[in-house]
């Protein structure tokens, strides 16, 4: 994507997010689900649309503190539970598990449209417009606090800013704005390295399926290291370079789409409904300062209604030029 | 004709042991002159049992997706979809498993007697379940006598994998917009998507995922690993993996599958890089920070991945490459996460008396003073301190692969590293830190 569609950033940095959904999906925890955060985006575009004339189309996160609330030691970790109110007989409620985490992120959102026209002088008062509806939206299921005076999260502001129109200036514009994101990491997805490693395990085992690529970019493979002439080794935990994460990236069609009222109990009888599954790919956490422009740092909803498809897609890929 | 006969009086007998089987169960734990004897015998007769199964098999459905999974109160449609019938793409999902699946079944648990009866395999390996689909004339000679009878039972088995009827969702489901029109400020240009819970594919994950921790192989290579012993593949581990329980203590009330689970839903962890901001302290009475540097658990497994690729003497291939390029950004990315997490303590911080850190790191570590102290200021703007720290950190490493063992300095490790093209990577890397420090020099002399 060289010409990329939207014009402008609008950055809200440092929010904090207590008790997120960090069960990103029924097969991943941790990070809630990026479709979370594409939700995010289009249910703020509607309540800021009417004041600033901004339109959302990507959006991208940096998470600089992450807390998970789950049991640590052992081999597997599960979830602190809350203890909820009891149901109308007075019998405590089944227990449902949800998973919560604290977080710290920045959000930087894509925008473009008639706002990006207004006075650029206009702009700071734009983006804390935006940050101070976003104060009032639940993030991932979370709800967000205000930052503690004192602190430098305190005194970073949002900001709205005009990509400019050259490729040069664009550049310029992100690597002053992507410092400002240390320490950090961004979430960026790599469905390359999903099929690679595919290709690569076919060439041993032509059966090998894409769920034996994913389980494997999610594990830490232990290896020994034979010592020459006996029979002791070295063992070694080797993982696939870089900070893999296996994330769900969005949904597959199950069923046709049915028309609008034909599903009972739908949540909108006004529009078609369509039973899906959550469909899973490889993303990578990265340092902001590594990622070239705007356009590998944004993720967009993208839907292909005839494929079934309705996804979250990045456009980072290696540059390979100097590996 | 005869053929047909036979196959039909094989599958008859097959019927026949399994409900004898399930009748000696249940008489089994009755005292002999129980009143109930002479009931459960004539429940457990031929035409009688299938005709009861033919009507219980209405309450249980056979899926590959469930809804109570996602919340155990919801009630609504479940659905059968055959991995191969769904679309190929690039992504992880069910379409992956048309190799070969588990169907789950879900519906009422005292009705699973049902689906464990038309799990039963033929001569050929073919389950009743798919004979009743293929309207098999055998088997449907092997129901009843009664040709009406069998035509209606068969049908009423068939019907295992069909829909229950009206599509529903439920309140307790989860159902979400996505905008599939131009306007997301236009109600009417959204679909709702309702996620089922892949439950095949979930049984899957489940079943490789404790092959990996439970396996045979998995156990001889773990203990293998123990006694510093070789083993032929070695084992995986899965990280932070969590696990999910569903349905509490009454799993069958989710699904079958759910059942043989034990209720246990594994997640995989998605985890961004962490580090604890309540540790961060200012570097006090310490000359160089490089030591804290090293002691990071994530810099510490660089470095040996990096020492461990060094001695192993890789092919030289693109994986190598790709793992050496890997490996030396990530110690630099990691050096610049460290720098900017001391810019989150208060600005000014280095001016504490037991401060004792060489001046060109403070230009780095505190460049936030800046704005306070105009001396300070000044000497950081005249100071060529990204040189200084970019070789401080080459000798940090080097020294921390000398301590490897390598001949770090000497020609040989030199024309070693030629050839391994370590020393591309480097000078790739050290620019690139470079870049970054005097953009942060530029950065705050423009304020």
């Amino acid at each position: 994507m060289t010409n990329s569609p939207e014009t402008g950033l609008l950055v809200v940095p440092r929010i904090k997010v207590q008790n997120a959904n960090c069960i990103s999906s029924p097969m991943t925890w941790g990070f809630p689900a990026i479709t979370a955060f594409t939700g995010l985006m289009t249910a703020l575009e509607r309540k800021t649309h009417g004041h600033t004339g901004l339109q959302f189309l990507s959006v991208g996160v940096i998470c600089h503190h992450f807390e998970a609330q789950v049991t640590q030691g052992g081999y597997t970790r599960a979830f602190r539970l809350t203890r909820n109110p009891v149901d109308k007989n007075g019998s405590t409620a089944a227990i449902v598990e949800e998973g919560r985490a604290h977080l710290e992120i920045t959000l930087v959102f894509g925008v473009a449209g008639q706002g990006m026209a207004a006075d650029p002088q206009q702009y700071a008062q734009m983006a804390q417009y935006c940050a101070d509806t976003l104060a009032t939206m639940r993030i991932a299921g979370g709800s967000v606090l205000a930052a503690k005076p004192g602190t430098r999260a305190f005194y970073q502001k949002p900001q709205l800013v005009s990509l400019g129109d050259s490729t040069e200036a664009r550049h310029k514009i992100f690597r002053t704005l992507s410092r400002q994101w240390l320490p950090g990491f961004a979430l960026v997805c790599r469905d390359d390295l999903l099929q690679a490693r595919l290709e690569e395990l076919q060439q041993t085992n032509p059966a090998a399926s894409r769920l034996d690529a994913w389980l494997d970019l999610s594990s830490l493979q232990i290896k020994p290291l034979q010592q020459q002439g006996t029979d002791k080794a070295q063992w070694q935990a080797r993982r696939p370079p870089g900070w893999l994460v296996p994330i769900p990236v969005g949904f597959g069609a199950l069923s046709d789409p049915y028309a609008p009222g034909q599903v009972a109990n739908a949540r909108d009888p006004r529009v078609p409904f369509r039973f899906v599954e959550s469909l899973y790919s490889i993303g990578q956490w990265l340092s902001p300062h590594r990622l070239e422009g705007h356009q590998q740092l944004l993720w967009y909803p993208v839907t292909l209604p005839e494929e079934g498809l309705y996804r979250c897609l990045n456009e980072f890929t290696v540059e390979t030029s100097h590996i | 004709m005869a053929d047909l006969e036979s196959r039909s009086q094989k599958l008859r007998a097959l019927i026949a042991e399994f409900i004898q089987g399930r009748l000696a169960a249940k008489l089994e734990k009755l005292v002999a002159d129980d009143p109930k004897y002479a009931l459960l015998t004539a429940q457990y007769q031929y035409d009688a049992w299938l005709e009861s199964a033919a009507r219980r098999v209405g309450q249980i459905q056979s899926v590959t997706h469930t809804l109570k999974a996602i919340h155990p109160d919801a009630k609504g449609s479940n659905l059968y979809v055959s991995p191969g019938t769904l679309k190929a793409h690039s992504l992880l999902g069910s379409h992956d498993l048309a190799g070969g699946f588990q169907a789950d079944v879900v519906g009422n648990a005292a009705a699973l007697d049902v689906y464990k009866f038309l799990k039963l395999t033929d001569e050929h390996g073919n389950t009743l379940l798919e004979l009743a689909l293929a309207d098999d004339a055998a088997f449907k000679a092997a129901l009843s006598k009664d040709a009406a009878k069998a035509e209606q039972w068969l049908a009423a088995f068939a019907s295992l994998l069909g829909s229950d009827g009206a599509l529903a969702s439920h309140p307790q489901a989860k159902q979400i917009y996505w905008l599939t029109g131009e306007d997301p400020c236009n109600d009417l240009h959204y679909q709702v998507l309702a996620p089922l819970y892949a439950s095949s594919l979930a049984h899957e994950v489940f079943t490789r995922i404790n092959q990996h921790r439970f396996g045979e192989e998995a156990k001889a290579a773990r203990e293998a690993r123990r006694n510093g012993h070789f083993h032929e593949t070695g084992y995986c581990d899965y990280p932070n993996l969590a696990v999910q329980k569903l349905g509490g203590t009454k799993p069958q009330n989710i699904s079958q599958l759910n059942s043989e689970r034990g209720g246990n839903n594994y997640l995989l962890a998605s985890l961004p890089p962490s580090w604890d901001t309540s540790l961060l302290t200012p570097p006090l009475k310490t000359d160089s920070v490089f030591k804290r540097f090293g002691r990071r658990p994530a810099v510490r497994q660089t470095v040996k991945a990096l020492q461990g690729l060094l001695k192993a003497e890789p092919p030289k291939n693109l994986r190598t490459r790709e793992t050496r390029f890997s490996l030396t950004s990530a110690v630099v990315d990691e050096l610049l996460q460290f720098g900017a997490e001391f810019w989150e303590l208060n600005p000014g911080w280095s001016q504490h008396p037991d401060c004792r850190l060489v001046e060109e790191e403070i230009f780095w570590l505190d460049p936030y003073r800046a704005k306070s102290d105009l001396d300070f200021a000044e000497r950081r703007q005249q100071a060529d301190w990204p040189q200084q720290i970019r070789e401080r950190f080459a000798n940090w490493l080097n020294a921390q692969l000398h301590k490897a063992g390598l001949p770090v300095g000497d020609p040989e490790f030199a024309q070693w590293q030629k050839e391994v093209k370590l020393d591309d990577d480097w000078r790739h890397w050290l620019k690139h830190l470079q870049q970054e420090l005097d953009q942060l020099q530029k950065e705050l002399s423009h304020d």
